[in-house]
């Protein structure tokens, strides 16, 4: 399923925002990996993302989804399932 | 310096040898509900748990020399063999850390699976071995995969695997702390330590009766000092049994709980019981809202449920929650949405779970039965744990007229966030070791302890760099949960008249950069 790149651009400004990260939306390569060696991303943000979503889109992400370390993979990935997912 | 071992105390009457599975084995220790309908559970019993122990470890590679809490430097010769155990299935974790044992093999409990924490570990204990049930990309040690295939009809008929007996003196584990230089310092944990603190926190939580078996949900990862106690040793040696999936958002966690049958007792930690209240919330606002219940549903509501929106939470047996100070703002909201008693354990990687309390009921810290605390000619606390040395405590305590004691604050300049540690010196002298760095300094929070979801503050002068160059070099040495936020650049740090920063000021900086941040709930 392809993804609006409007999405992945609002989905970045979600993360900066909710993370307060040092960097801006528009810096957060799509394709790069959110955790670890890309965006650095840890345990933690990954509850505050998670929240963040189900307010804003009302689902739950969950982490026995065989696609997991996909969904969290990177900008792309996460906008994807956000698309797919979403209830509002 | 916290963590430092003294010379044994108190002796603590310990059998030589202790039995691998202490309960009957045709009791339940795991309930796992991947790739099963919502709701239902297999339960796995001692009798094919001991089975597969014994398979597993007669595939683990050759034997080193069983080591003994003596022993010194890892990597002497004839040392024992190592197991890094990164089984995400909490069954396969219990699995491979009971095979490993069985065979006198040592687990290396490491939750940090980075690929350049494995390189460390691989080097700092020759001939180790990964113990995996996902594929490991670049693994740079032998990996032994661990499965499980559901057996539904048990055992096959007559077939009976021994319950291995146990050396107590044997090392079982190694736990890591960060230490204040930042090289990771190794805790050595015998067999006989472990029984003892399990039985103890069974006895302190009520889960010692055989006819009243809970089941442990536990969101913290089994290779992390307090996940391992709570969800690998309580289900080998006490009349209880533990959940097997990932329970770490909150839908995986409210799932697992309504699949548990009987008691459940929720093992988690102040940021993810955060979370779930603010999710559980957000499920009832939805519902109470025009869009209704819709969207998470589809698992149907099971038994028991609270709330009416998609993250319905059964009522609880209790909810336990380590790794950092519980508010009692949280815990108060806890107790109403769970129904159920809110209670803390005190403990550190170095002694593990040495304390309860229940949040609501007041400062005052129990200790678990068989520990003993003392305050040296220097005000420093320590520690005696039946089976370990005793260890100082990297908190500063005071102990109550009552047997208990209450903390005081974190000793020196230790932080600890997300069941990790380190100190913010040694966070400084790497900040100020980055290239262009001038000058710089980490600031905790004063609510550090208070909010989960609070993080370090660092400022730094240094003309010529930005912020992500900053943040870029701290990567490289610095676990995520530290990294700063916010980094504020300034043109010169604030320091008073003799050097000493002014605190007031750079939180007042760190308020403006976070204006904004949502507080709990």
């Amino acid at each position: 399923m392809s993804t609006t790149v409007d999405l992945e651009a609002e989905v970045a400004k979600l993360i900066v925002e909710s993370l307060h990260l040092e960097v801006q939306p528009a810096e957060i390569a799509p394709d790069a990996p959110l955790f670890g060696e890309g965006l650095g991303l840890d345990s933690i943000d990954a509850l505050e993302i998670a929240l963040a979503i189900s307010r804003r889109y009302g689902f739950q992400l969950r982490s026995d989804d065989e696609r997991n370390h996909r969904i969290f993979a990177s900008l792309r990935s996460l906008a994807a399932h956000i698309e797919q997912h979403r209830t509002r | 310096m916290p963590g430092r071992a003294g010379p044994p105390r108190a002796r603590f009457p310990m059998p030589a040898e202790l039995p691998l599975l202490g309960r009957a084995a045709d009791a339940v220790l795991v309930r796992r509900t991947a790739g099963l309908p919502a709701g239902q559970a297999e339960a796995i019993t001692g009798h094919r748990f001991l089975a597969e122990v014994a398979l597993l470890s007669a595939r683990l590679p050759a034997d080193g020399a069983p080591a003994s809490v003596a022993d010194d430097a890892p990597a002497a010769g004839g040392a024992a063999r190592h197991a890094i155990n990164l089984c995400a299935d909490r069954y396969h974790a219990i699995l491979g850390f009971a095979a490993a044992l069985a065979r006198g093999h040592v687990t290396l409990l490491s939750s940090d699976r980075s690929p350049r924490r494995l390189r460390e570990l691989a080097a700092a204990y020759p001939g180790a071995y990964a113990l995996c049930d996902e594929p490991i990309d670049d693994a740079p040690l032998p990996v032994v995969p661990v499965s499980s295939a559901p057996q539904p009809g048990g055992m096959p008929a007559g077939a009976t695997a021994p319950n291995p007996a146990i050396p107590a003196g044997r090392v079982a584990a190694i736990a890591f702390t960060s230490g204040s230089t930042g090289v990771p310092v190794a805790h050595r944990k015998p067999w006989g330590s472990l029984v003892t603190g399990a039985g103890a926190a069974a006895a302190r939580f009520g889960l010692d009766d055989p006819a009243d078996p809970a089941t442990v949900v536990a969101t913290v990862p089994p290779q992390h000092m307090y996940g391992f106690e709570t969800s690998v040793m309580l289900p080998l040696q006490a009349p209880c049994a533990v959940h097997a999936g990932a329970a770490f958002y909150p839908d995986d966690v409210a799932r697992a709980l309504r699949a548990m049958p009987g008691r459940r007792v929720l093992v988690t930690t102040p940021l993810q019981l955060r979370s779930l209240l603010v999710a559980a919330e957000g499920a009832t606002d939805r519902a109470a809202g025009e869009r209704g219940g819709s969207g998470q549903g589809e698992e149907g509501q099971d038994e028991g449920s609270r709330g009416t929106g998609g993250l319905s939470l059964p009522p609880l047996g209790a909810l336990i929650s380590a790794t950092a100070p519980l508010a009692a703002s949280l815990a108060e909201a806890a107790e109403a949405a769970l129904g159920a008693p809110v209670l803390e354990i005190y403990g550190a990687t170095e002694v593990g779970s040495i304390a309860s309390r229940r949040t609501l009921a007041g400062p005052d810290w129990l200790p678990y039965r068989g520990t003993t605390l003392r305050l040296d000619g220097a005000g420093e606390a320590w520690a005696a744990v039946p089976g370990l040395p005793e260890t100082a405590l990297a908190d500063e305590i005071a102990l109550t007229d009552s047997g208990g004691f209450r903390l005081l604050g974190r000793r020196a300049d230790m932080v600890k966030l997300a069941g990790r540690r380190t100190s913010l010196g040694h966070l400084n002298r790497l900040l100020n070791a980055i290239p262009g760095v001038q000058d710089g300094a980490f600031m905790a929070p004063d609510d550090l302890e208070r909010n989960p979801a609070a993080r370090l503050a660092a400022f730094a002068v240094a003309p010529g760099l930005t912020a992500a160059d900053i943040l870029t070099a701290l990567r490289e040495q610095v676990e995520p949960v530290f990294l700063p936020r916010p980094l504020l650049l300034l043109p010169r740090l604030p320091r008073d008249a003799v050097g000493k920063l002014q605190r007031g000021t750079l939180d007042s900086l760190r308020r403006g950069a976070l204006s904004g941040v949502p507080a709990f709930p």
